[in-house]
C-alpha cells in the first residue's frame, strides 16, 4: 500500500528529474523461490515419530541398555596365571596351548572306539580374526575364499563344474581332473539352445583361449563369468579344476555387535587322517587367510582353536607358529598408496 | 592460683595435642594469573584478588597408592610358602595378611630374617604348592561322567579317565591317576548305576579321590534316555571296599 501511494509520489515528481528516479524500486519484492527449493526443504525436515512408552518400574529401568554392553569377543586371558602344578583346574589358568598334533591326537582319543567311536569325525580349525582396517572406524567386510588343502579328505557336499576350453587333448585333461563337463564351442551352443543349463552348476571355469567365444553367453552368465580377479579364468585349467572341485569354501562372517570380530570353522581334515597331514592343512589354511591380511599393525588372526564335533572339547593352538604375528614395518609403508585391499576371491 | 593456671594451661595442651590428628592431603595448587615480578629493592606491588585463584593440580589424597610388598611367614591357602614375598594392593595387604599375622612388611632386616626361615620350611612344607588345596576342593566337588560306548566292547584304562577329566575342565597327566583296585570292563548296562573312585596324586604327594560314574553313549535308537540331574543321584558302589568312602563323599546339590 504504502509502495503505491510512495511510486505515485514519485511519479508526480517525476516531471522534474524523471531519468533518476525511474531506477528507483521500493515496493517490496518477491523472488519465486527456485523450483523444488521447497521440497528440499520439507524432505530435510526429519520426521520424529514419538513412541509412547508405557510405565516401566524403576527398577526395570536401562535394562534393555544392560543387555547391550556387550563382552569383548577376543577373549584375553593373559591376566590369568600359568599353572605350576601337574594336575589343576582350567578354570583358573590360561588355556593350554597345543601343537597341531597333539591337539588332533586329543580329539582321537575322545573319539576312540571304546569312546564316542566316531574316527572319521571332521576337524574342524575355528579360526577368530581381527577386523580392524587400516584406518581406524574402518572394518573388512565379510570375505569368502577357496583353498585347496595339501591333504585330500572326503566332503559331505557334491560340486559340479563346468569347463570350458579349446581343443580335444585339453577337454580330455579336464575331464580327468574332475570336471563334471567340458567342452569349448559345442558346449556354448549347447547353453545357447538351453539343453545345457548354467544354473546345474557350481562353478564355471574356463581357459584363456576360449575366452572370446564364450562372449555370446555372458548375458546368460552375468556375474558367474569367468574372470582372473575370481580366479575362475587360468592357463592351467587343470589345477583350476582340481581346486574347485576339492577345495575349501569358507566365509570370514563379522559379528553383529562387534565389527571388529570376525570368525570362521572351516573343516580341515578328518580324525582317520594322520595329525601331521591335519597340521599341514591348518598350516596352508592360515597362510590363505593371512593373504587377506589389510596393512596395518598388530594382530589379524588372533586365535586358533581346533573342534570336533560331538566332543565339546576345544583346543587352543598356537597360530603363529604358521604366520607371521605382525606385518614387518617396510611392508607396512610401502602400503600407503593402495588402501587396505581385502577383495573377495571366491 | 597460680598453680591451678599451671595444671589448667597443662591439662588443655595435653588434650589438644591429642585432638591433633594426621591428615595426609596435599594440595598442589598453581596460580591462575601469576602476580608479577618486581625491581630489586622496588616495591612489592600489591596483590590482587586474581592472584588468589588457584588451579587444582594434584590431590595427594585421591592418588593410587603403590603396592605394598609383604612377606609371608607361614604356608597361606592360594597365597604361597613362609618365605614368599607378595605384591598387593595396600587394602588388600592389611586386612587379609597383615591384621590376621600371617606376613608381615617386606623391610630389609625382614627380607634377610625370612630367607634364612624359607630355605629351612621349604622342605618340611605341608603342601607342594599353594594352589593344591584349590586342586583338591575342586576335585573332590565333582562327578566324573566317563563316556564310553554302548555297543563296542572296552576296558576302562588310565587314559579314558585323563580324557574325561580334560573334558571336564581338569588337566590330569596318565601318570597322576591310581585306577580302582579291579579292572573294569563293558558294555555293561548295569555300569550306569553304579560309581567308583579314582585317585588323583597331584605333584607326586597329595592325594584326592574323584567319584566317577560310567555312562554308555550311544546315538539313534540306541541311545539311553536322558536323566534329569543325574548327578545327584545317590548310587551304589560299584566294589564294596569303596562303598565307606564314596558313602563319605559329598555329593553336589
Amino acid at each position: 500500500m504504502s509502495g503505491t501511494l510512495f511510486r505515485s509520489l514519485f511519479n508526480s515528481l517525476s516531471l522534474y528529474n524523471c531519468s533518476a528516479t525511474r531506477s528507483l524500486h521500493t515496493a517490496t519484492v518477491y523472488y519465486a523461490a527456485r523450483k523444488g527449493t521447497r521440497a528440499k526443504a520439507r524432505a530435510k525436515k526429519v520426521k520424529v515419530e514419538i513412541t509412547k512408552v508405557g510405565f516401566i518400574p524403576h527398577n526395570q529401568r536401562g535394562k534393555d541398555k544392560l543387555a547391550k554392553t556387550i563382552i569383548n569377543k577376543h577373549l584375553d586371558d593373559s591376566h590369568k596365571s600359568i599353572p605350576q602344578d601337574n594336575v589343576y583346574p582350567l578354570r583358573y589358568y590360561r588355556w593350554p596351548v597345543y601343537t597341531a598334533e597333539e591337539a588332533v591326537r586329543a580329539h582321537q582319543e575322545t573319539h576312540h572306539p571304546s569312546m564316542y567311536n566316531e574316527p572319521e569325525a571332521f576337524v574342524y580349525a575355528k579360526v577368530e580374526i581381527n577386523m580392524e582396517g587400516v584406518k581406524k572406524n574402518r572394518y573388512i567386510d565379510n570375505f569368502s575364499r577357496l583353498t585347496l588343502l595339501p591333504h585330500y579328505f572326503p566332503q559331505d557336499e557334491e560340486r559340479t563344474i563346468l569347463a570350458f576350453c579349446k581343443g580335444p587333448e585339453l577337454i580330455k585333461q579336464v575331464a580327468e581332473a574332475g570336471a563334471t563337463m567340458a567342452g569349448s564351442t559345442e558346449l556354448v551352443k549347447k547353453i545357447q539352445e538351453g539343453t545345457v543349463k548354467l544354473g546345474d552348476y557350481d562353478y564355471v571355469i574356463a581357459h584363456p583361449n576360449i575366452i572370446t567365444d564364450l562372449v555370446p553367453i555372458r548375458g546368460l552368465m552375468k556375474r558367474r563369468f569367468p574372470n582372473i580377479k575370481a580366479g575362475t579364468l587360468d592357463t592351467n585349467i587343470c589345477d583350476l579344476v582340481k581346486k574347485f572341485a576339492a577345495g575349501i569354501q569358507y566365509r570370514v562372517i563379522k559379528d553383529e555387535n562387534q565389527q571388529n570380530f570376525g570368525s570362521v570353522e572351516v573343516p580341515i581334515g578328518r580324525l582317520n587322517m594322520s595329525p601331521s597331514s591335519i597340521a599341514e592343512n591348518i598350516d596352508i589354511l592360515l597362510k590363505d587367510i593371512q593373504t587377506v591380511r589389510p596393512k596395518r599393525d598388530g594382530l589379524f588372526i588372533t586365535r586358533c582353536i581346533i573342534v570336533s564335533p560331538p566332543s565339546s572339547e576345544k583346543l587352543k593352538i598356537d597360530p603363529f607358529v604358521h604366520v607371521d604375528r605382525t606385518l614387518s614395518k617396510e611392508v607396512q609403508e610401502d602400503s600407503d598408496d593402495e588402501d587396505n585391499v581385502a577383495v573377495a576371491t571366491a | 592460683m597460680l598453680g591451678l593456671r599451671a595444671l589448667l594451661n597443662k591439662s588443655t595442651v595435653i588434650e589438644q595435642a591429642s585432638f591433633f590428628q594426621q591428615t595426609r592431603n596435599t594440595f598442589i595448587l598453581k596460580r591462575r594469573w601469576p602476580p608479577p615480578l618486581h625491581k630489586k629493592n622496588g616495591r612489592v606491588p600489591k596483590l590482587k584478588a586474581r592472584h588468589f585463584v588457584y588451579d587444582l593440580i594434584e590431590d595427594t589424597n585421591v592418588n593410587k597408592k603403590p603396592d605394598l610388598k609383604v612377606i609371608l611367614n607361614q604356608f597361606v591357602d592360594g597365597a604361597g610358602n613362609v618365605g614368599d614375598i607378595l605384591s598387593l594392593r595396600p587394602n588388600v595387604a592389611y586386612k587379609e595378611f597383615l591384621l590376621p599375622g600371617l606376613a608381615v612388611y617386606a623391610t630389609p632386616d625382614n627380607l634377610l630374617k625370612y630367607k634364612a626361615a624359607e630355605n629351612k620350611s621349604r622342605a618340611s612344607s605341608d603342601f607342594s604348592s599353594p594352589y593344591v588345596q584349590r586342586t583338591i576342593n575342586c576335585l573332590s566337588r565333582i562327578v566324573l561322567q566317563i563316556t564310553m560306548n554302548k555297543t563296542t566292547p572296552w576296558k576302562l584304562e588310565s587314559w579314558h579317565i585323563k580324557t574325561s577329566l580334560r573334558k571336564a575342565g581338569y588337566i590330569v597327566p596318565e601318570e597322576a591317576i591310581i585306577m580302582p583296585p579291579k579292572e573294569i570292563t563293558g558294555p555293561d548296562l548295569t555300569l550306569q548305576e553304579k560309581e567308583f573312585f579314582i585317585t588323583v596324586k597331584i605333584n607326586n604327594k597329595e592325594e584326592v579321590n574323584v567319584r566317577c560314574r560310567i555312562h554308555h553313549w550311544a546315538t539313534g535308537l540306541e541311545r539311553l534316555p536322558w536323566e534329569e540331574f543325574h548327578w545327584k543321584k545317590p548310587l551304589e558302589a560299584l566294589f564294596p571296599e569303596q562303598a565307606e568312602i564314596l558313602a563319605k563323599m559329598t555329593l553336589p546339590e
